[in-house]
């Protein structure tokens, strides 16, 4: 904010380079490469990374404060983890590793998928019926502000297993959100809509098709964002409490049996599923919403 | 009856409330949620869902769960847990957020790190927090900390950035120093966002408290339900969860009170 203040012309020249306008097709990946290996940005970035690592380093090898010994250094840990004969069993050569990431997805995504099948119908209800959100929102909302791990101690007495209560517990927090973000999305479709609408003489089965999801869409999927974030969240809570599997247990697994490397990988794995999911979500919604980026382009 | 005429805004709150009981939304309400505890009574009476407490045996054991030893000391530890925390990472993440949002070097160095770390859930951190830190109290806020931290963080960040910059190019035209545009332009451009932030957060924080307090704690509401799980007492747990969910509540309408306060513009009227 302090640059656009002096200096304009080359602020300018800059944010030009780069900008979509400059031309390298935006679709191309060695252009959008080139461009960034060349950008100030990246520098920084990188200077920031190995600040980060190198103080890392520095307060678990040179010089170790009191309760660092904990903590492995980032050199040993990257070491077990690409290591064929792991300190802890745990590494990208062993089948446990494995097992527990295919275990935690699977829990994820089938939580995600029953909250998305049930949550976005109820959502809709809600905000499209008046009887129905004047006779079930209440219920919602008086349900909603216990958090899903709260659950955790019932819905292990009340489901069989352990797996439907880790499952349920994951998806609750996510059919919420659900819920939640496809009633305010219909409510943010105008009026006037449903009036042309009903002037085309759109049968109830039409409006929907065609105003209702359409118009609410954008919300549903800033809402199934949220939602795969709290599903990760609630997974690892889920599994640390109740389950005896899966990423969450592998990282209290690493807490009882003091096996550190474990507790480090199982985060940043974790981290990376949950990165990835997102970024999922988020590619799958620009390619149903194409119309709306379309839309602001023209509008700007 | 003292003599003292009722005030205005006693009187208006008065007029809601016989609005509310003439409306039919109302009514369909109570109907929803009276429909809710009758299927739920029902279904126990019909033989479902035999493990829950019915609707009933909540209510008539929560006198002797609310006296029970420590039950209002649970509440005082999980809601320290959580507002130490809680100001911990507003006060970072405010800090952390403006310093960000006005410099493009600091941020293009320091937001990816905080990127790589933000998609890592708040509890898998417990483990490494036991370990770390040399008291359970320091953990629990250690984590609500992290788990504020983020929605903070960002919505500070995504609230500098969407300040129009018309209204910075005119306060600087108008011969603004950057100290009266810090506190006239960016902090209230940014307030909306950051009470969106904390609003989030808040919720965030009781989640965190309430898992860690399950995993390794002594006391704190998420202790009592997992306890009432231990001694096989079902009314204790749904009430465990019904005093979190009203704790949760109340810490949620603090925010959006603050905030409405510290925003009287945005108050309609």
């Amino acid at each position: 904010m302090t640059a656009s203040a002096q200096g304009l012309p080359a602020e300018y020249d800059e944010r030009l380079r780069r900008s979509a306008d400059w031309p390298v097709p935006p679709g191309d990946w060695r252009g959008r490469a080139l461009r960034a290996a060349g950008s100030a940005q990246l520098g920084y970035a990188l200077a920031g990374f190995l600040l980060f690592f190198a103080l890392w380093y520095f307060l678990t090898s040179v010089v170790v404060p009191p309760r660092f010994h904990f903590i492995p250094n980032p050199a040993y840990l990257f070491q077990q983890w690409t290591s064929r004969q792991p300190e802890f069993g745990i590494s990208v050569f062993s089948p446990q590793y494995y097992e527990n990431i295919r275990v935690s997805v699977l829990r994820v995504y089938a939580a995600f998928a029953i909250s998305v099948v049930l949550g976005a119908p109820l959502g809709i209800l809600l905000g499209w019926s008046r009887l129905g959100r004047n006779l079930i929102f209440p219920v919602v909302e008086m349900l909603r502000p216990i958090p899903p791990l709260a659950w955790v101690p019932l819905a292990v007495l009340t489901f069989p297993g352990t797996e439907t209560a880790v499952i349920f517990v994951t998806l609750l927090a996510s059919f919420f959100a659900t819920v939640l973000n496809t009633y305010l999305g219909v409510r943010s479709i105008p009026d006037t809509y449903f009036r042309a609408a009903a002037c085309l003489g759109y049968r109830r089965i039409d409006v929907l098709r065609r105003v209702v999801v359409p118009g609410a869409l954008p919300f549903i999927f800033t809402g199934l964002q949220i939602a795969m974030g709290v599903a990760w969240f609630s997974l690892v809570g889920g599994e640390m409490i109740a389950g005896r599997s899966g990423l969450g247990y592998l990282i209290l697994d690493g807490y009882t049996q003091l096996a550190l490397p474990n507790i480090f990988i199982g985060m940043i794995t974790l981290g990376v599923l949950g990165w990835i999911s997102s970024a999922l979500i988020r590619k799958v919604g620009q390619v149903l919403m194409k119309w709306q980026s379309k839309g602001q382009e023209m509008a700007s | 009856m003292s003599p003292v005429p009722p005030s205005g805004a006693f009187v208006r709150s008065r007029e809601r409330v016989v609005r509310a009981f003439r409306s039919p939304v109302f009514w369909q309400g109570v109907a929803g949620v009276a429909t809710f505890f009758v299927v739920w009574q029902l279904s126990k009476a019909i033989g479902l869902m035999a493990a829950l407490p019915s609707p009933v045996e909540v209510v008539q054991g929560i006198p002797r769960q609310v006296a029970q030893e420590g039950y209002w000391l649970s509440w005082i530890a999980s809601g320290k847990r959580v507002f130490g925390g809680f100001i911990v990472a507003a006060a970072a993440g405010i800090f952390l957020g403006i310093v960000m949002g006005m410099s493009r070097k600091l941020r293009w160095s320091g937001f990816p790190i905080l990127e790589i770390l933000r998609p890592i859930p708040p509890l898998a951190w417990l483990p490494l927090a036991i370990l770390f830190w040399p008291s359970p109290e320091m953990t629990m806020i250690f984590l609500t900390f992290l788990g504020a931290f983020f929605p903070i963080f960002i919505n500070v960040l995504a609230g500098i950035d969407n300040i129009d910059m018309r209204y910075i190019h005119a306060a600087r035209s108008l011969g603004s120093s950057s100290n009266t545009l810090f506190w006239r332009v960016m902090v209230p451009g940014a307030l909306p966002s950051l009470f969106t932030g904390l609003s989030i957060a808040i919720g965030i924080t009781w989640e965190v408290v309430i898992a860690a307090e399950m995993a390794s704690a002594q006391h704190g509401l998420g202790y009592l339900t997992w306890n009432a799980y231990m001694g096989h007492s079902l009314v204790g747990i749904v009430v465990g969860m019904l005093s979190i969910g009203i704790a949760g509540m109340a810490s949620s309408a603090l925010m959006g009170w603050i905030g409405r306060n510290a925003m009287p513009w945005r108050r309609g009227g």
